[in-house]
């Protein structure tokens, strides 16, 4: 027996994790490919990449935490936990990231935990590179990383994939079906460090980075839309809303953008971050500088989605390299 | 005769500009991205800055308004969709008239990052700007002016959009339209949309949208050409748009004089919109 496995075969190792539990991976529909919810045989295996990464199968956009009736608080009962297939490299290395924000610090986020305590996580190495993608000036591997359960990487040739498991939960599901009952575990990775070529001086404090290079002029083209920050595979930001009908009040939370004027408006109507200058510098230096001083990740994995899907065109990653350029 | 020669015309036009005082700023595109293709929008402040404008078929994005706001008079590299906005910008009193110098760029339409025209654009006719005051022409040829003619008005296909918007706002921030300083989907009091933004949201704000630009819409696509999530919502503004051009005879953009037909009131109007087989609707 072998690690290369049928597509096929795969896809029907897929189903037989059903109705245990939910199955999500990329969906063509028209123009894009973005991770939904669906049957084995609709997922797209091959190297085109979702416009949007699949964080929402842990942090929703929407989401109801709590729901109040008659005097009564509940929670609301955990969902059935998610297999996601297709998750690439940069989408692994996001959660590793989301999961330092919402599980490392003081407060533990008890939503996140249980949607990633309890799903599997099947990640798709890239075959190429793809345009706008930068993964590897921030040091990662196209073609693996081990924040997954299972990876898969195509073999060459139409239909198959070299299928490695990287954690208990990946043997123990691979375990139980014929068809992938044989396969191994990820070698082990010995001496494997990359550099990273992308990154700020995390000594530096926020307000010099303020002044290093003109934020105006480098988000003149910005038009305030919050795209790049709902397809981020890292960005993390959210508000609550509390929704009263008929008489049944949900709590729920809703990912917030903080390119989005109201995401920082006073109820004095003061906005510290007034103008979308300071609203843009605010996304470059959180993924580079605060996230990364807090919990030692940059909260960026050069996936390429905002570059590729950013209607004026703004690379974040030439505005770091300005900065860079810019500290010495 | 092509983008090149087009190109090096905008530029030298551009550098006397800037060069004479005669403009403090030009709005346009910028060199192509290496990743993307696409050309950004660029605001060239110096005479140097103009030699970088561009002029190419992926100059895709609306930048009429970049000139809002805008200190001093300002020139714009302008397609006719983009001449269109200007225009109407000034007939609701957005812009002035004289602080726009309009260069209407002759436009064979644009493409997406395969080549393939985009949408918008294999609709649109216009290859010259109805509004301007110089012209640079010597576009490609290119054949154009055609659209689906039965659309799908059916709930399901409302709804199937719905399921994909993301509602991010993109096309709220593209569009030249929607310059209103706190849109109504960001208005606590009252609030119009429901505070979890689920479908009902989604369907509120591309509703909503579609009525205010009836008969604004310059028909230049942004809003569809911005959005990475590939809904298309445009078939709603486009029916609000028919219904004015076909009840008032107005389309937006066509001039900088006359006033746009959601800011004109007749006593003696049909109020077509409001009826429905003779009876209010």
């Amino acid at each position: 027996m072998t690690d290369v496995i049928g597509e096929h075969v795969f896809r029907q190792f897929l189903a037989s994790l059903e109705p245990a539990m939910r199955l999500a991976g990329p969906v063509r529909d028209g123009k894009i490919v973005e991770f939904r919810e669906g049957a084995p045989e609709d997922f797209v295996l091959d190297d085109s990449v979702s416009y949007k990464a699949p964080k929402e199968f842990y942090f929703p956009q929407v989401e109801r935490l709590i729901t109040f009736q008659d005097g009564e608080a509940e929670s609301e009962p955990e969902p059935r936990p998610v297999a996601v297939t297709g998750a690439r490299p940069c989408d692994l290395e996001a959660l590793r990231v989301m999961r330092a924000v919402f599980l490392n610090g003081r407060y533990k986020d008890p939503f996140f935990e249980q949607r990633q305590a309890r799903g599997l996580v099947i990640g798709l190495a890239c075959d190429a590179r793809k345009p706008g993608c930068f993964c590897d000036a921030l040091g990662l591997d196209m073609k693996f990383s081990d924040f997954c359960d299972i990876l898969l990487e195509r073999a060459r040739g139409e239909g198959a994939f070299k299928v490695t498991h990287l954690s208990g939960r990946g043997a123990e599901a691979l375990a139980k079906f014929p068809g992938t009952a044989d396969v191994k575990p990820a070698p082990a990775r010995v001496g494997v460090t990359r550099g990273r070529a992308l990154g700020l001086d995390l000594g530096r404090g926020e307000k010099e980075f303020f002044g290093l290079i003109d934020w105006e002029d480098a988000a003149a083209a910005c038009q305030g839309c919050g795209m790049c920050t709902y397809i981020c595979p890292t960005c993390h930001c959210f508000e609550f809303r509390d929704v009263t009908e008929n008489g049944v009040t949900g709590r729920y939370r809703c990912w917030d953008s903080c390119m989005f004027p109201r995401f920082t408006l006073h109820a004095s109507g003061h906005n510290p971050r007034a103008s979308r200058a300071a609203r843009y510098r605010q996304r470059v230096l959180h993924k580079y500088l605060y996230v990364a001083q807090n919990t030692g990740h940059i909260a960026c994995t050069g996936c390429g989605r905002c570059v590729r899907s950013c209607p004026v065109g703004i690379n974040i990653k030439s505005i770091v390299e300005s900065l860079t350029e810019a500290e010495k | 005769m092509s983008f090149e020669s087009q190109e090096k015309s905008l530029r030298e036009l551009c550098e006397s500009l800037l060069r004479d005082g005669k403009v403090k700023s030009v709005a346009g595109f910028g060199p192509q991205s290496p990743d993307t293709g696409l050309s950004p929008p660029l605001i060239a402040k110096t005479a140097g800055n103009a030699k970088r404008l561009s002029w190419n078929s992926r100059c895709v994005p609306s930048i009429a308004r970049y000139l809002i706001g805008r200190d001093g008079p300002a020139a714009i590299a302008a397609k006719p969709c983009d001449a269109r906005a200007v225009a109407s910008l000034v007939t609701e009193r957005q812009l002035e008239r004289k602080d726009v110098f309009i260069i209407g760029m002759e436009c064979a339409g644009m493409t997406d990052g395969s080549g393939a025209p985009l949408r918008a654009c294999a609709e649109c006719g216009t290859r010259r700007a109805p509004v301007c005051d110089a012209e640079i022409t010597g576009a490609p040829e290119t054949a154009r002016g055609t659209r689906d003619a039965a659309e799908d008005f059916s709930p399901e296909r409302f709804r199937r959009e719905m399921d994909k918007c993301i509602l991010c706002f993109s096309c709220r921030q593209a569009c030249y339209g929607c310059y209103c300083e706190t849109c109504f989907m960001d208005r606590g009091v009252p609030s119009w949309q429901s505070a979890r933004p689920d479908v009902g949201a989604k369907m509120t704000y591309h509703l909503g949208r579609a009525m205010h630009l009836a008969g604004r819409c310059v028909e230049c696509g942004a809003c569809e050409n911005v959005c990475a999530s590939g809904v298309d919502a445009r078939y709603l503004i486009r029916a609000a748009t028919v219904f004015v051009e076909e009840e008032y005879g107005f389309r937006a953009g066509m001039d900088a004089q006359t006033p746009s037909a959601l800011l004109t009131f007749k006593s003696d109007d049909p109020e077509t919109g409001f009826w429905k087989d003779g009876k209010h609707d």
